[in-house]
């Protein structure tokens, strides 16, 4: 039986040490005799000191199915110059937008992310494959067999979304068309059903 | 329908130098809607193809490179188009058939819409967390083997083993020093031999080709033998022994020779 100011340590520790989001199940696999309401206690005691803060580099993130420790966004320029500015870059917005086909209308054929935009993609695919963002879920059974695309769970990580559960709904970025006279403010505002997604600045953590 | 004005007063004055660059055809069809003031859902098609065309015109004007997918979308308008024109299909009633031939087109916009508001949604995401950084994998614990979801590996994760057994077979299995094949023209072996010769002696030719080094050389200078046969610079014998001796003639040698053996 674990005390219970080692049972946060330990979990800080698994935490520390893993490269995966971990899943809530796996840490209360760790120890033995826990009850869950004392793993959930630790676990977001945890978390309180793990909270995005001023002074502070580090938090904790629940994201694709797990937790997990990440950097905070302000010292991005710092990691970047450490790591040799390999990775930390901007999605292009082809690839974001071939993203979001496969994201809501996954398993995808890439006829049908041509079709939906209108030009050719399989470059935008074949660099979404390498970047692990999306993969190939199996053949569609029509003529030709085509690949079947889907989104990876490092796609989950790199949006911050628990699940695909979490992307708001297709159907509510079309309430901000329509009669909505500048593009500009009605972006604006199909950006808020996202911003849960984003705990970045907001604090994440709060809810589990 | 209403009438919309001539794409020519919806443009700037300045349209040639300020000629937006639009991202995909369905994007330019986005852009001419709204540019008309015109519901999605109720298309003026003859305008928005007449004002499609002039963009394409323009951007044959101005040496951009038409992509293949513009024409593609600017066929569909025509033939959108001819369908209005032509009179309504009727059912086997009699009825008109209640469809609009736009309905296609209409899905289409719409969609493309709602997906590039939710790519600017998350372009914002990606954009807000680009600084986020976990840790990853240590490159030891990539090759080890790792455990690996298997739901999660892709054609690229099989690429990647396959090329890394390559590369250690390459690595386990250098490549065999190759020296490059010697060749034997008939003009070395002519002048080899003419040079044995002019130097004395009538010598056996068979011995000769069974000390020459490989099948190649032996053939050269077998041909050989015969352009100095040909030219008259030796006259050939067969002892009783089987040797074949060459004698050297008193011929000399001349420039036109050497010429007619390279050739």
């Amino acid at each position: 039986m674990i005390r219970r100011d080692d049972l946060e340590a330990a979990l800080e520790a698994v935490l520390f040490a893993a490269a995966q989001p971990v899943p809530v199940e796996r840490l209360s696999g760790l120890f033995e005799g826990v009850v869950a309401a004392d793993l959930a206690g630790a676990l977001s005691a945890l978390r309180a000191r793990y909270q995005p803060a001023p002074g502070r580099g580090l938090f904790i993130e629940e994201v694709a199915g797990g937790l997990r420790i990440v950097t905070a966004p302000e010292y991005h320029a710092y990691l970047k110059r450490f790591f040799d500015a390999a990775g930390g870059n901007k999605l292009s917005m082809a690839a974001i937008e071939t993203l979001a086909i496969v994201a809501y209308r996954q398993p995808v054929t890439m006829p049908e992310v041509q079709e939906m935009r209108g030009k050719q993609s399989q470059a935008v695919i074949r660099n979404l494959l390498e970047k692990r963002l999306v993969r190939i879920a199996g053949r569609k059974e029509v003529v030709g067999r085509p690949f079947l695309y889907s989104t990876t769970r490092e796609f989950l990580m790199h949006f911050g979304l628990k699940g695909l559960g979490e992307l708001p709904p297709l159907e509510e970025f079309e309430e901000t068309f329509g009669s909505e006279p500048s593009e500009a403010e009605s972006r604006g505002e199909s950006h808020v059903e996202l911003q849960a997604a984003v705990e970045v600045e907001s604090g994440s953590g709060e809810e589990s | 329908m209403s009438q919309a004005p001539a794409v020519s007063s919806l443009l700037p004055d300045t349209w040639r130098v300020h000629l937006p660059v639009f991202d995909g055809p369905l994007d330019l069809l986005l852009h001419l809607i709204k540019l008309n003031e015109v519901e999605i859902t109720d298309i003026p098609v003859a305008t928005i193809c007449a004002q499609f065309h002039e963009y394409l015109r323009l951007m044959e004007e101005m040496d951009l490179d038409i992509a293949g997918e513009y024409i593609y979308e600017a066929a569909l308008l025509i033939q959108l188009k001819s369908k209005l024109l032509l009179p309504h299909p009727r059912n086997t009633d009699g009825e008109p058939v209640d469809e609009d031939p736009r309905d296609e087109l209409v899905q289409r916009l719409l969609e493309y819409r709602r997906i590039k508001e939710a790519a600017q949604a998350l372009a914002e995401v990606d954009r807000m967390r680009l600084g986020l950084w976990a840790r990853r994998k240590p490159a030891w614990e990539q090759d080890e083997g790792e455990e690996l979801d298997l739901d999660e590996v892709s054609l690229f994760d099989l690429l990647g083993a396959f090329r890394g057994v390559l590369e250690r077979y390459d690595r386990e299995n250098p490549d065999p020093i190759r020296l490059p094949g010697e060749s034997f023209p008939v003009r070395g072996q002519f002048e080899r031999l003419l040079g044995i010769l002019n130097a004395g002696a009538p010598f056996d030719f068979i011995h000769d080709l069974r000390t020459r080094t490989c099948r190649a050389e032996a053939i050269s200078a077998f041909l050989a033998v015969l352009e100095l046969a040909r030219l008259r610079l030796v006259r050939i014998h067969q002892t009783e022994s089987g040797a074949i001796v060459l004698y050297r003639t008193t011929r000399d040698l001349a420039a036109e020779d050497l010429e007619s053996v390279d050739a």
